[in-house]
């Protein structure tokens, strides 16, 4: 079983704490993104799980050993690095058979398993050739070969695709999840990006500061995140949040008053971050007034950015706005998609 | 060179000048190497045809006799019988350096690649005798050498009986190539550090997810990225150590014997202890030689043992 | 090889490292303190790792047996003038060679570079017939025009056009584009930023100049005219054996002051020498 295991993980370099305890579980064949702004130690996190950093303290369980004091080499795990780390001076079958040669494989069954990997990543043909021969994202799949050559029971992926460009990465990702449905090998995949979380994951961990932020399905971090946090980190464009206090109208805003879900009255004169996403908002002639800043039409969609009172919003409407700024439309805000948050803290209350 | 006319030039005026922005470029790039290129003209490239045409003749300085006699001097340096011994010596000389000196830089740049608290005080101590005066470095370790000398008393120390370091054959041969690896090695010290640094971590990360041990990682990674630098150290170490002149003109004047007596001190000699001008200058094609050859071969062998990232 | 080290492989490392160093340094700390040792000290056993007693008379006598001062001045403003000329000649041969395109280029460049595989010993006999017919033998001519724009200065404009090859274009485009000739641009844009490659430039022609040998004894015949390292072998008694510690000061004076500044610039030495581009 190639479960991973995160209990109470810590890390500090001498005083100052990188990772403040993390728990995390991840089930055998899952596709798990750490993800989290620059800094928050995701790459961190799973350089410790890969056995590339020391653990300050908890434990890393891989098939239910624990690996704390293991070499990499002998976690039987696989890495593809943000910057593929090919080695220039090898073919691309040499890199790929390199891991092999250490453990007493014989040449013919590292030809054998090098061929079986070329051929799922489509490399056959380049087999031959060095690095700097191939494009970024021949590369990118060099260095995926490199990892499943090895048959190994965690991939760990370190914003690989980072380095590709914007089209690049939007094909590199339908490859490397249709290799995790074929393979179904437990992943951890650590990314800045969002979006490629979103599509990608089973299960989703935001960090932030060295802290785990929320741990849960892509669409449960969507519609119910657990802080203000992950409700800005999550979705783009994102999360409009717009401070004030509970009242009996509704939600006091400077120069608005939006309408509150039920379930917000026992908060009544709390201060209060109350979220909303671009795409939860309606044109309706019966809503707030907004005052239109900026238009964007995106062909299917259109972005507004809009004046809610004296907070500046953005909306991204189905319809058409063909109105200039200045003008002024009616909007109404889903009332079952209202977030809101601990003005102190973060926290979500509802 | 067409230009496209504009209907409002006059008549009579030339189409293209001669000194376009390109052509003048050019004529400042030569003024720019102008110094340089007559420098190794008048200083280099004359006196290797000079050297040549010196060969060509028997001439003795002191007698003042400057006379044409063909190539009766190449046929006095094939029976030379000093020679095959000189050339021996050479031989010796510049292997024994090479190897030592590489091998050392290498193991010292390895050592001082770590992340270890004071490091950069070791590299400038090692680096230190690079920047002492030559031949103040070679009296000090002169003076070491002697039968009474600094080492010797050391070794008594310890209960051995230190040889005279610079009468004996064998030992004077050690101990110039000691000397010279010793004073240089931090040159070549620093341009495996530089070249070290230069390899990614993440390659080395990547090994030891891939399980290579650490020697493998030496053989297999850190030496084919760095051998761009062995190759270009290893010419001028080489080229250098066949240049070797003031430590053996302190230490052992070529000998004793004729066992410290390389290529170079041989000239000396011939040409300027000896006068016999001709003769050394053929000595100095010789070395000319062996220098061009040499270097020739290494970098023709470039292609099969470098790896170039480009 | 940039794992965390533990603290046993800590201890070997320093102790391999501490030993190795042993020749390196040990030299130098001998020729300093034997340089005050009385003459029968020196060779005392036990060896005295610190003088036992003191001879300062050694240091009045490096002066007192030659002409010292001039000498050491001799090595100063022949090194200080070799190290200006070269930088001037081998910033802008290396630029040359690095920017403009002018014919044959490549070959020029070839040429040029035979210049560093050349021993000084091949050239020095002609050198030498070409200083005599010229009358500048037992002068300090040839020790300063050689090394400017012979052989020793090509190293310098190798390690130059290096330098200048690495220097974004753009920088000289848009100076260009502002009116700039090509001279200008040299002297204000690509001579400026070359700082680091002229610091190791001087470094290591100065270090060339100060430490020659060979030429010395070959072109100059008169005491007042010899250089440090010529002067360090003088010093000999009547039967022509080495007067050790007096030999020693005179090579303490010599070494001492290029060891301060190399303590004091160590940084720019070492990673002047590292950024020459000899990585290939």
């Amino acid at each position: 079983m190639a479960d991973v295991t995160l209990s109470r993980v810590r890390k500090s370099y001498g005083a100052l704490d990188i990772i403040h305890g993390a728990d995390l579980g991840i089930r055998d064949g899952e596709f798990v993104v750490l993800v989290g702004p620059s800094g928050c130690g995701k790459s961190t996190l799973l350089r410790m799980i890969a056995g590339l950093e020391t653990i300050t303290g908890g434990d890393i369980r891989i098939g239910g050993r624990v690996v704390n004091d293991l070499d990499p080499k002998d976690r039987d795990i696989a890495m593809v690095f943000q910057n593929y780390a090919l080695y220039p001076h090898m073919t691309v079958a040499t890199n790929m058979g390199f891991s092999l040669e250490h453990r007493g494989t014989s040449k013919a069954e590292i030809a054998g398993r090098v061929k079986w990997a070329a051929d799922i990543l489509g490399l056959s043909q380049l087999l031959d050739r060095y690095p700097r021969q191939l494009s970024g994202g021949q590369r990118q799949r060099v260095a995926m070969g490199r990892a499943i050559v090895r048959n190994p029971q965690v991939f760990l992926f370190d914003e690989p695709l980072s380095n590709l460009d914007a089209k690049l990465r939007v094909v590199m990702r339908g490859e490397i999840k249709s290799l995790h449905q074929r393979l179904k090998t437990t992943t951890i995949y650590v990314t800045h990006d969002q979006v490629e979380a979103m599509t990608m994951a089973d299960k989703i961990v935001v960090l932030n500061a060295g802290r785990v932020e929320q741990i849960g399905a892509p669409l449960d971090l969507y519609d119910r995140p657990a802080n203000q946090f992950v409700a800005g980190f999550i979705g783009s464009p994102s999360m409009n949040f717009l401070s004030g206090t509970i009242t009996e109208k509704g939600f006091a805003a400077p120069g608005i008053v939006l309408p509150l879900p039920q379930t917000a009255s026992e908060l009544n004169d709390r201060k209060v971050v109350y979220g909303i996403r671009p795409e939860h908002f309606t044109l309706d002639d019966t809503g707030v007034p907004a005052e239109i800043l900026l238009v964007e039409p995106m062909g299917s969609e259109t972005q507004v950015t809009m004046k809610l009172g004296e907070t500046q919003v953005t909306g991204v409407f189905r319809e058409r706005v063909s109105l200039l700024s200045g003008a002024t439309i009616r909007v109404r805000p889903e009332l079952s998609n209202i977030h809101l948050f601990a003005a102190d803290g973060g926290q979500r209350l509802n | 060179m067409a230009v496209a006319q504009d209907n409002a030039i006059p008549e009579g005026r030339s189409s293209s000048p001669f000194w376009t922005v390109a052509r003048r470029d050019s004529l400042g790039g030569f003024l720019f190497i102008a110094p340089q290129l007559i420098g190794i003209t008048i200083f280099v490239l004359i006196p290797l045809g000079l050297v040549f045409w010196y060969s060509l003749h028997e001439w003795n300085v002191l007698a003042n006799t400057f006379t044409y006699t063909g190539t009766q001097n190449y046929q006095m340096l094939i029976e030379d019988p000093n020679l095959p011994q000189v050339l021996g010596s050479t031989a010796i000389f510049s292997a024994g350096l090479v190897v030592l000196n590489l091998s050392l830089a290498l193991l010292l740049a390895v050592l001082l690649n770590q992340r270890l608290a004071g490091i950069t005080v070791f590299r400038t101590l090692f680096f230190s005798p690079v920047v002492v005066s030559l031949v103040a470095w070679t009296i000090v370790w002169g003076f070491l050498l002697q039968k009474n000398g600094g080492i010797n008393g050391m070794l008594q120390l310890f209960g051995i009986e230190g040889p005279n370091w610079l009468r004996g054959e064998t030992t004077a041969m050690i101990s110039v190539i000691v000397v010279q690896v010793f004073k240089n090695v931090g040159l070549n010290m620093i341009l495996f550090l530089a070249a070290l640094q230069g390899v990614p971590n993440e390659l080395y990360e990547a090994a030891r997810i891939d399980g290579a041990p650490r020697f493998k990682q030496f053989r297999r990674i850190t030496l084919p990225l760095i051998s761009p630098t062995i190759l270009l150290t290893s010419i001028i170490t080489i080229a250098g150590s066949l240049q070797v002149f003031a430590q053996i003109a302190v230490l052992t004047q070529g000998g004793p014997g004729l066992s410290t007596t390389v290529l170079v001190y041989y000239l000396y000699q011939q040409a300027f202890q000896f006068h016999f001008f001709g003769y050394g200058s053929t000595l100095s094609i010789l070395l000319f030689l062996i220098v061009a050859v040499l270097t020739f071969a290494q970098w023709q062998l470039r292609k099969r043992i470098v790896f170039y990232e480009s | 090889m940039k794992a965390e080290i533990s603290p046993r492989m800590k201890v070997i490392l320093y102790g391999l490292m501490c030993v190795l160093l042993i020749p390196f340094v040990f030299p130098t700390w001998w020729m300093v303190t034997s340089s005050v040792k009385p003459i029968s000290d020196i060779f005392a056993f036990p060896p005295q790792l610190l003088p036992q007693s003191y001879d300062w008379t050694t240091y009045s006598k490096v002066f007192e047996l030659q002409p010292f001062v001039k000498q050491y001045w001799n090595s100063a403003y022949i090194a200080a003038i070799v190290t200006i000329g070269t930088m001037i000649v081998s910033s802008m041969a290396g630029y040359a060679f690095a920017r403009i395109k002018f014919p044959f280029a490549n070959t020029i460049f070839m040429i040029v570079l035979l210049g560093l595989l050349i021993p000084s010993e091949v050239t020095i006999v002609p050198l030498f017939q070409m200083f005599l017919k010229a009358g500048m033998v037992n002068t300090h001519w040839p020790l300063v025009l050689v090394p400017i724009f012979g052989a020793p200065s090509v190293f310098a404009t190798f390690v130059m056009r290096q330098f200048f090859v690495t220097l974004p274009v753009e920088l000289e485009e848009a100076a260009r584009v502002d009116g700039l000739g090509r001279f200008k641009i040299f002297r204000k844009i690509a001579l400026p930023l070359a700082r680091p490659a002229l610091a190791s430039v001087a470094i290591f022609t100065f270090l060339h100049s100060w430490n020659l040998y060979l030429e010395p004894i070959v072109f100059l015949s008169s005491a007042d005219k010899f250089t440090l390292p010529q002067a360090l072998t003088q010093y000999t008694d009547a039967y022509g054996g080495p007067m050790w510690n007096i030999q020693l000061a005179a090579a303490t004076l010599t070494a001492l002051p290029v060891l301060i500044v190399f303590i004091i610039a160590q940084k720019q030495f070492v990673e002047g020498l590292a950024h020459t581009g000899l990585k290939g």
